[in-house]
């Protein structure tokens, strides 16, 4: 048993102290020390031994005794025990403020542990202990120089001291110089090997930090061989063995800090990290306690920052984004430099989204990505923050570079789809097919919103086929594959109740009776939707209805399915249902925009103005007076109310007009790009007489809309043409009302062809003009007007014919037959008119009958004098015949003749051939005979023998040629043709004289009376040319009063003036908007989706 | 069941075709293509090479119908200018000119029996039945006017009769309008029966099944055709897939399809069965006006035709197999 002895004071006794029975009242062992005067180093030792029992009261009292003025004074020149103890009490007061967390106490801990170390060093000022200590305190207040330089005085003394290396090692190590802090940690275990394991934990932390994992290791497993309850150490191997990332590990790891948790609960770091344990394992209470703790005992930064975290990310995920938010703040406001510690400014950015602060997150997050320039995740929250911004552009940017850097990555694919929707929807469809893709080879299911876009956009394109299979994909199984296939028998309905068709939900009744459950999962209406929009797109207009019922039979409040119906109703021309259908739809919202447009648009179909007005105005209201189409409809129905056949009255066509003016200007305003509202305004202008300014307007309309496969703007063509039509540019209007017919209409559209039959007949085409018309007449026999035209164009081209001064015989004739019909025509209607069909007025009809039986009765002596000229000119043409045959005759005779002298000639030259042939056989015998012949010589003489053959098979030849050429054309058509022209002559010339002139004066005379009696006809009936002319300079409409229509002009303006139709053909604008409502839909279904996702 | 190009004809007519129909073979002649223009000729073809045998003048304005007698001997077609002419088929002569004024011409056709010809009578909202052994106008079937129209109004009109269809018996006869509604009489009692509605744009063409003397297959504006039991008054189905007017149906003869003419250009064939549209041809350049099945009979022919006429001035002949 250790026990220190106390001298008695003059005497050669001993006091014995056990030092572990050391009594409870530290100034009984004072009484004794200052009794016996003991010296110094026992005061000390005792002092200690308090310390280490823990007994820190005594410990202090004892020292604060053996350092108090008097002690100074008795044992003044005893130094090196006195500035012992005041180090001891130094020492301890830094240890005091470095352990308080608490600011002032810590301070004043400090202040006194300084205080005590001066004392000491005015004892002795090369005291290296007092050194050490100072250094200790300085480091301890964090003043890094001080300490160093502390540190260094007493190295510089003695380059061995322990201490003092150890603490500058630790210095070093605070300074971040970890291989400077190793070297001196190595020089300390050097020359101290058997010093505590303190000194082999800091070179453990310096290796860890050096890098050298495994050296590290080996450090902090002998700190644990020499001192097992190391708290430290264990944290650090701890640490070490959770950076293997490996579940052994990382289990081992949580083992140790587990220990180290057990053995000292207030170590910050171990605390930390258990506390990032339960946070994965969900135990968010004790995440809660332990980092509490964690913050209680730390006070360094990181640490904190660190515990701030944990926390922070606690409440995250427990929902709580409020507080979350303040933890996270807290770490950053900790760690302060995101290159430290990133992750709560990815936290904070994550709950300042989750909060709407969309600025504060963006800044947070473009902090991480400063430290970590290649996170997809932190790229994508920040597209995702610029889309909230509406930055599309900047968000596009970055969701790309996160595609490319992860092209693994569904979800940044699938963002980026959406946001490429709207601007290039090409790309947008590459995006989505890539996270299908992705997904699909992850095995993972692919959300039906995606499949959904995915079906929109190849429907967007055009993409048919491919639009039906994905949204097919994207429905999975359910009652509508029995519908789609027809594979449901259908039904009769009875033929009466078939109007209601589209209002039917018999079907699914039957279907349900028969065992068919008929659900329809809520997130499938949209695909469903879209999947009936495309059936309707691509004509299979009654499986979209039935799809369309389907829903509606499941949930009545789907507007754009009423909306739908009520479309392929209308396009049916069954408006009583469409209106009920949409009757339906305002059922369920009184203020739907569309409904009520839709509506408007009925009403004026049904020639409803009044209610027409009413709705569109309602369905401005409704819209914010923001729906542009809403104006436009307006617009539109000023335009229409202006320009209406009946009841004419200038000032209130001014007014409309004007009206018209203001609201399509408005609409431009608001919309510069609105093609509608351009053509609107150019049809006001055009109304106005200023052509040349509607025409570039025009111009430019249809530039734009034949850039777009999606918009359909036959009106602007239409109304192009109007103005060339009035320019007085008939066959530019021709072809252009000729291509838009072709392009738009299928050709079907009656009133087109009316136009395009006016421009023929102002070109004064009337055979084109006819043509057009009677085509007209087929598209729309029930059109009487049209027949009223054509009888008119009829009857204009004869009567222009018969003006002409030369005309044929068979222009004549064409002209009665055309007078014959036109009289038929005219006839016909008048007959109708008594039956009411029509609404022509009977005695204008009367009186074109009149006229044009009058001009066939003028025609008809025409006729007979073309008739007699025609029979003349064919007896003429017969003698001419006949003189021809002749001719021929003799012709032939004498080709006969010809031929046989060419044939004696032939053969007369044959003959001579032959003779001289026969001769120079003589010859050749005769050679033989007299001289042997050599091979060669008979050789050279069989080449002349065949040469000279040849030679004259030649000639033969030609001469044939030459006779065939001179039989057939100088014969047959030269001669021929000039024989007869001159017979003709000859005989026009005779007819002439004698026949022909009389007739001809009579004739025109005739003709000339016969005009004068229609002038009459007309006068009478008011309808004479020139009166008519003025009656159409009159009115307003530059367009009429172009078009002189012939005499009859003012019996049916309405059909005859080419109405400018702007947006006329409301239904297929209607159904473009509609479709775009729908696609719309679908988008915000994706679109919230993904928020949802993104949020995760 | 499918059609097979054979043989398409460029400009067979000056102008556009608008009216075909097959004329039965007699003993000493195939079958004929009977055809109609605006350029106001009836021309006749001969199968399968299309070679023009005859082009008959005469007519006025554009040629809307031609009709051939069940006998194949006499045929009949129609003008704009509402005169029908019927002729002999072989040799071209007139063999008597109808007309019925006011009424106006549209679709015709020839009772099974041949004893009748059907005149659709446009504005007059009724049906003209001439007798053809004396070609009298025997009677007018009129279509009755809906109950609570004014007769002032113009609703005439709207009564427009445009086509004709003469159930296979005999018995009935349909007619359809410019307002899409469809009648239907007893031609032995010359009584109007009902109306067929759910057509809400003109009915250009009408056909009963040459098997089911119920069954009505219309065609209409509105791109739909619509089955129609004719007796029971009931839509049985309604077939859509064209995308513009439906300018004319024919039944197969076998009952098991039709095939369908439009302004979308195309001709459809439809499988009954199916209820679906099993091809889409589109060897025209316009707007289809005719389509018609050749009916079986004449010596050798068992194999199924099908001729389309057109706009753009054509005739496509195709094989129905």
């Amino acid at each position: 048993m250790a026990s220190v002895y106390i001298p008695v004071q003059n005497s050669e006794e001993e006091v014995r102290v056990v030092l572990d029975q050391l009594p409870r009242d530290a100034s009984d062992i004072l009484d004794i020390l200052k009794a016996e005067q003991a010296p110094l180093d026992l005061w000390l030792i005792i002092a200690r031994e308090y310390f280490k029992q823990g007994k820190i009261e005594q410990f202090r009292q004892i020292l604060e005794e053996g350092s108090s003025p008097e002690i100074d004074e008795y044992y003044a020149d005893v130094r090196y025990e006195r500035i012992a103890i005041l180090n001891a009490l130094g020492a301890y007061y830094s240890y005091l403020g470095k352990i308080e967390t608490k600011h002032r106490e810590k301070e004043e801990h400090f202040i006194m542990a300084t205080q005590y170390y001066n004392k000491a060093s005015r004892i002795d000022m090369h005291e290296p202990s007092t050194w050490v200590g100072k250094g200790q305190l300085l480091l301890a207040k964090g003043d890094l120089e001080q300490a160093f330089a502390a540190f260094k005085i007493v190295l510089d003394g003695d380059r061995d001291n322990i201490p003092a290396l150890l603490g500058q090692a630790c210095v070093q190590f605070s300074r971040a110089r970890y291989s400077d802090s190793l070297e001196l940690y190595k020089r300390a275990l050097q020359v101290y090997p058997q010093c505590p394991g303190a000194v082999r934990l800091g070179i453990g932390l310096c290796r860890y930090k050096l890098g050298q994992y495994d050296k590290a290791k080996q450090a902090f497993q002998r700190v644990l061989q020499l001192d097992p309850e190391n708290v430290e150490a264990l944290v650090a191997l701890g640490i070490l063995d959770l950076h293997t990332n490996e579940a052994a590990g990382i289990r081992g790891g949580m083992e140790k800090m587990q220990r180290a948790f057990e053995i000292y609960p207030y170590c910050a770091m171990a605390l930390n990290y258990l506390a990032n344990h339960f946070f994965f394992t969900g135990q968010h209470f004790l995440v809660e306690q332990l980092t509490e703790t964690a913050l209680a005992v730390s006070n360094h930064g990181p640490t904190k920052a660190h515990s701030y975290y944990n926390l922070a990310r606690s409440y995250q995920s427990k929902g709580d984004y409020e507080k979350a938010g303040l933890y996270y703040m807290a770490s950053v406001k900790e760690s302060n430099k995101p290159q430290e510690f990133v992750l709560p400014y990815y936290g904070l950015g994550q709950v300042q989204l989750k909060l709407g602060d969309f600025k504060s997150s963006l800044s947070n997050f473009e902090k991480v990505l400063e430290v970590y320039p290649e996170n997809c995740e932190t790229m994508k929250a920040i597209g995702y923050i610029y889309v909230q911004l509406g930055q599309t552009e900047k968000a596009q940017e970055f969701l790309k570079k996160a595609t490319k850097i992860d092209p693994r990555d569904a979800q940044a694919f699938l963002d980026l789809g959406e946001l490429l929707i709207s601007t290039d929807s090409g790309a947008a469809l590459e995006a989505f097919k890539t996270a299908r893709g992705l997904l699909e080879k992850g095995r993972e299911e692919v959300p039906t919103e995606l499949l959904n876009n995915i079906g929109v956009l190849h429907f967007e394109r055009g993409e048919f086929e491919l639009a039906e299979r994905t949204f097919v994909e994207a429905l999975g199984d359910g009652i509508w594959h029995t519908l789609i296939d027809g594979k449901a028998q259908p039904y009769p309905i009875d033929a009466s109740a078939s109007i209601h068709q589209y209002k039917d939900m018999q079907l699914f009744h039957r279907l349900e009776e028969e065992g068919f459950a008929v659900e329809v999962p809520w997130n499938k209406i949209s695909i469903l939707f879209n999947l009936a929009r495309l059936f309707e797109q691509s004509h299979n207009i009654e499986t979209a209805s039935i799809l369309y019922r389907l829903i509606l039979f499941k949930y009545p409040d789907y507007i754009d399915a009423y909306l739908r119906l009520a479309a392929i109703a209308k396009d049916r021309n069954n408006i009583q249902i469409s209106i009920e259908l949409i009757a339906d739809a305002l059922k369920v919202d009184d203020k739907c925009p569309n409904a009520l447009l839709m509506l408007g648009d009925l009403e004026l179909k049904n020639d409803d103005w009044v209610k027409a007005k009413d709705t569109f105005k309602a369905a401005k209201d409704s819209s914010d007076r923001k729906d542009s189409y809403a104006t436009l409809c307006l617009g539109n129905w000023n335009y229409f109310a202006a320009v209406r056949s009946e009841k004419r009255a200038p000032k209130l066509e001014a007014t409309h007009l004007e009206k018209a003016k203001e609201l399509y200007t408005k609409v431009l305003f608001d919309h510069n790009a609105n093609l509608y509202a351009a053509n609107g305004a150019g049809v006001v202008l055009a109304e106005k007489g200023h052509f040349d300014v509607s025409k570039d307007l025009f111009t430019q309309v249809q530039e734009a809309a034949s850039g777009s496969v999606f918009v359909q703007m036959p009106d602007v063509w239409i109304n192009l043409a109007h103005v060339y039509f009035a320019q007085g540019n008939f066959p530019l209007a021709v072809k252009m009302y000729q291509n838009c017919l072709r392009k738009f209409y299928y050709s079907t559209d009656s009133q087109v062809l009316l136009y395009l039959a006016r421009t023929h007949y102002e070109a004064e085409q009337w055979q084109d003009c006819k043509k057009t018309l009677l085509r007209a007449i087929h598209l729309a026999p029930s059109n009487y007007t049209l027949k009223f035209d054509a009888g008119v164009a009829m009857q204009k081209f004869s009567a222009s014919t018969l003006q002409k001064q030369k005309r044929t015989v068979d222009e004549v004739r064409s002209t009665v037959a055309e007078l014959k019909n036109a009289v038929r025509v005219f006839s016909q209607l008048s007959a109708a008119s008594n039956l009411q069909f029509h609404g022509f007025d009977e005695k204008k009809i009367d009186t074109h009958v009149n006229y044009c039986k009058h001009l066939l009765e003028a025609a008809k002596v025409h006729c007979e004098a073309a008739e007699r000229e025609e029979q003349q000119n064919k007896q003429r043409l017969e003698l001419a015949r006949q003189v021809t045959l002749a001719e021929e005759a003799r012709r032939k005779a004498e080709e006969q003749r010809k031929f046989q002298m060419e044939r004696r000639k032939q053969e007369d030259e044959l003959k001579q051939v032959r003779q001289q042939e026969e001769h120079l056989e003589r010859i050749k015998e005769q050679w033989k005979s007299s001289t042997p012949a050599s091979k060669r010589k008979d050789r050279s003489q069989y080449e002349d023998e065949e040469g000279g053959h040849s030679e004259k098979r030649r000639k033969k030849g030609g001469k044939r040629r030459k006779r065939d050429k001179g039989s057939k054309s100088r014969y047959e058509t030269d001669e021929a043709e000039a024989d007869i022209v001159d017979d003709q002559e000859e005989m026009e010339d005779e007819d002439a004289n004698i026949n022909y002139r009389e007739p001809s004066n009579q004739m025109n005379n005739q003709e000339d009376e016969g005009e004068e009696n229609a002038q009459d006809l007309l006068a009478a009936a008011g309808l004479e040319d020139s009166d008519a002319e003025d009656d159409m300079a009159t009115p307003s409409n530059p367009i009429r009063r172009r078009g002189a229509w012939s005499e009859s002009d003012d019996d049916e303006p309405q059909q005859r003036q080419p109405q400018l139709s702007p947006n006329g053909d409301n239904s297929t604008e209607m159904q473009v908007s509609d479709g775009e409502v729908g696609g719309d839909d679908d988008k915000l279904n994706g679109d919230a989706a993904a928020a949802d996702e993104d949020d995760d | 069941m499918k059609l097979a190009g054979l043989k398409s004809v460029d400009n067979a007519h000056d102008d556009s075709v608008w009216t075909a129909t097959w004329v039965p073979a007699t003993d000493e002649r195939p079958a004929l293509l009977l055809t109609g223009s605006l350029d106001e000729t009836v021309r006749v073809w001969s199968p399968d090479e299309l070679t023009n045998v005859a082009t008959n003048t005469g007519h006025c304005l554009g040629v809307v119908s031609v009709a051939a007698h069940p006998s194949g001997v006499i045929a009949a077609s129609a003008s704009l200018d509402s005169f029908v002419r019927v002729f002999d088929v072989d040799h071209n002569n007139t063999i008597a000119t109808l007309e019925a004024p006011p009424s106006e011409v549209w679709h015709m056709q020839f009772d099974p029996k041949g004893t009748t010809l059907a005149v659709a009578g446009g504005g007059s909202a009724s049906v003209k039945l001439w007798d053809t052994a004396e070609w009298k106008l025997i009677a007018s079937l009129s279509i009755p006017r809906p109950e609570g129209s004014k007769s002032s109004d113009k609703s005439g009109n709207k009564k427009f009769v445009l086509s004709v269809a003469w159930s296979p018996d005999g018995k009935r006869l349909a007619c359809g309008s410019m307002d899409g509604t469809i009648s239907v009489f007893d031609v032995s009692r010359a009584k109007f029966l009902h109306h067929l509605e759910g057509h809400f744009m003109p009915v250009r063409s009408l056909v009963y099944s040459p098997v089911d003397p119920k069954i009505l297959f219309s065609a209409s504006d509105d791109a739909h055709v619509h089955v129609y039991d004719a007796e029971g008054k009931s839509l049985i189905n309604a077939l859509s897939g064209h995308s513009s007017w439906v300018l004319s149906v024919d039944a197969s003869p076998d009952g098991a399809a039709i095939a369908t003419g439009s302004s979308d250009k195309s001709v459809k064939l439809w499988d009954l069965k199916m209820r679906t549209a099993v091809q889409t041809l589109s060897s025209h350049t316009d707007q289809v006006w005719a389509v018609a099945f050749r009916p079986p009979g004449g010596t050798g022919v068992r194999a199924g035709r099908l001729a389309s006429v057109s706009d753009d001035k054509s005739i496509s002949l195709y094989d129905y197999s």
